[in-house]
């Protein structure tokens, strides 16, 4: 599903290069529910990023579905996260003004092909997600779990394999934390690869596996993230 | 192809969010919108008062009959020394009208004229004026009809009967608001009677009032008033403007010959072809209007500039939105294309905004105003097209900056 060998990406600022992935490599499989942790800084955001093609690595080799995006053009990478790639974003990024049917609708406007039941697949996003009596609310209507969820149902819509979230439940309260990571289980048990990224350790150990990013590079198993500090260090900053 | 217009339409229905986005920001719309209204306001009037002028024009050619020669009799040479005998040549007589009109393929009609100043007396005021001698037939070529009375006819040209027409200053300013019809008035000392007043004829090419001047029969003018065997014009109609030109080297083949063989001197006439004059003011008015319109560009482009400030304002305040989009799936043009799409529709709106604001500003001038004003569909049209187009182009600007955003970092703003 997912291959990335010695990936590096480095940002310019000015004349000062900052190096933030040093030679990245990690395998996913499909349908793996895998947690990717790191201090603030450690290079998560930009792992992200990457692997949901929003930006190029510098260099090394990123495999999605065996496809590798490394020359592919812009209106390419487009459409591929369009079909591929369902995220989920700490701050909801929901349309203020749209309805939640038409917030998880929204990724079917730049699809290729419209499908023709998109308003009632959406509806059904919106009941795997345990919204179905909330479908015409708009997002400062519903609380922050609900919130997430439509943009759960949002990412799912155009059935993607891979399902990026980013600190899905740093704006949550923790009740609602779990009800959203107990989605991300279901659905990882459909056979979606789920990759997740966080900065805390419990919410981390609720993946089938925990991959830890230090200082740019990848440190796997939980002896590591012990010896780097970070189990027991829930508070981390973002 | 049909996969392309179905996402097109697919956008196109997703503007209904950017609409209601506009609307949650009344007074930030109104006032993107607003340059344009004005911009779309001034084209309407300034083309409507163009149209005005030309429709002048073209009533002022009505008015003088297009189809118009005047032969002139050219200012006498002054020979050193001795005192002119005559501020004109003394050359041109009745009877080179009449050869005109016979002679002549291309002429309908040829009528001489006297044309002199003239004092004229009622009771006890007087007026500075301009008597014109014709024949009846000049009355028509001129254009001249009666407003009350009547006009003179080949009995009273033939009796040099002392009757005379006035035009309706003249009448204005001897009168003052009685009707002048029946009364008696004297040209320098010769008593005349007022048999009509003419209907208005408003000014010539050269700005002169053409209501400002007494028309009496050519024979009574010449023999009661100014005693002169000459004549100094003779009008000349054709048939159409076009033959103009032409019919303008007939007449000077025809004079040269008759004036040649009574005195052998050159040219002593000057020929004026209204054909020739119109066409030079309505060039002048046309010029005008390329002036007015430039200014209105201007006015378009600062309506223009107000727009952009918006729209770039929007796209800095919804980078996340668009980063959003971005990650979603939507393309860089899939993004272009909803900013033109929304400066398109600020710029409709400030366009018909800007239609109905000139359509009023045109109707309130044409009221109170003296200026002549024609509002067209056309012309409204015009207005509308200009600001939306404009908008549109314009609206490619912030488009353009919107969709350069790198999708990552746009998703990050604050």
């Amino acid at each position: 599903m997912i291959e990335m060998d010695a990936l590096t990406k480095s940002y310019r600022k000015g004349a000062a290069v900052t190096e933030v992935l040093k030679g990245v490599t990690l395998r996913i499989r499909q349908g793996e529910f895998v947690a990717v942790m790191g201090r603030s800084g450690s290079g998560k955001s930009t792992l992200l990023n990457i692997l949901g093609l929003l930006d190029r690595p510098d260099g090394g080799l990123y495999r999605l579905d065996g496809t590798d995006f490394s020359t592919a053009t812009d209106d390419a990478l487009s459409a591929a996260r369009n079909r591929k790639i369902g995220f989920v974003f700490q701050q909801f990024h929901l349309l203020e003004r749209a309805s939640a049917l038409r917030n998880v609708t929204l990724p079917l406007l730049y699809a290729d092909d419209e499908p023709d039941d998109g308003t009632e697949r959406a509806k059904q996003a919106l009941a795997a997600v345990g919204l179905s009596d909330r479908t015409h609310h708009l997002p400062n209507e519903l609380s922050g779990g609900e919130q997430q969820r439509v943009a759960i149902a949002r990412a799912l819509i155009n059935r993607p394999s891979l399902i990026l979230a980013d600190e899905p439940t740093g704006n949550l309260d923790e009740r609602a934390g779990v009800e959203i990571l107990e989605i991300f289980r279901r659905l990882a048990g459909e056979g979606r690869t789920i990759v997740l990224v966080t900065h805390d350790a419990s919410i981390a150990s609720r993946a089938d596996r925990t991959v830890l990013l230090i200082d740019g590079r990848i440190a796997d198993g939980p002896g590591a993230a012990r010896a780097a500090g970070l189990l027991g260090d829930p508070v981390a900053h973002e | 192809m049909s996969r392309i217009l179905a996402r097109r339409r697919r956008l196109v229905r997703d503007l209904f969010l950017s609409l209601q986005l506009l609307a949650a920001h009344p007074l930030r719309t109104a006032l993107s919108i607003s340059g344009l209204l004005v911009g779309g306001a001034a084209v309407i009037v300034m083309v409507a008062v163009g149209e005005g002028a030309e429709r002048k024009v073209i009533e002022k050619v009505r008015a003088m009959g297009t189809n118009l020669l005047v032969v002139s009799a050219a200012p006498a040479p002054r020979v050193l020394g001795r005192p002119r005998q005559a501020p004109t040549s003394t050359l041109l007589r009745v009877e080179d009208a009449a050869a005109i009109a016979e002679e002549s393929v291309l002429a309908v009609a040829a009528a001489a004229a006297v044309i002199k100043p003239v004092v004229v007396r009622s009771g006890g005021l007087n007026t500075s004026t301009t008597l014109i001698g014709t024949s009846p037939d000049g009355l028509r070529i001129r254009n001249i009809g009666a407003a009350s009375g009547r006009l003179f006819d080949d009995e009273d040209d033939r009796g040099q009967r002392r009757v005379a027409l006035l035009g309706p200053t003249v009448a204005r300013n001897l009168f003052q608001g009685v009707d002048p019809v029946g009364r008696a008035i004297r040209l320098g000392s010769v008593p005349f009677e007022v048999i009509g007043v003419t209907r208005p004829l408003g000014t010539d090419t050269g700005g002169v009032d053409r209501d400002d001047q007494v028309v009496v029969p050519l024979a009574t003018a010449m023999r009661r008033v100014l005693n002169i065997p000459f004549v100094h014009a003779v009008f000349v109609q054709s048939r159409s403007s076009a033959d103009l030109e032409r019919l303008e080297r007939e007449v000077r083949d025809i004079l040269h010959r008759r004036l040649a063989a009574r005195s052998g001197t050159a040219d002593p006439f000057v020929i004026q072809n209204q054909a020739v004059l119109l066409r030079t003011e309505r060039g002048a008015a046309r010029a005008m209007n390329r002036l007015v319109a430039g200014v209105i560009v201007l006015a378009l482009l600062v309506g223009g500039a107000g727009l952009v400030t918006v729209m770039l304002m929007s796209v800095r305040e919804r980078t996340r939105e668009i980063g959003l989009r971005r990650a979603l799936g939507a393309k860089r043009r899939d993004i272009r294309l909803q900013f033109v799409l929304e400066s398109g529709i600020l710029a409709a709106a400030g366009g018909a905004a800007g239609v109905i604001a000139g359509m009023a500003a045109a109707a309130a001038a044409a009221a109170f105003g003296r200026w002549d004003l024609i509002v067209s569909w056309r012309v409204a049209l015009l207005g509308f097209a200009c600001s939306t187009l404009l908008g549109l182009a314009l609206g490619t600007l912030p488009a353009a900056r919107a969709a350069r955003l790198e999708p990552s970092a746009a998703l990050r703003a604050p």
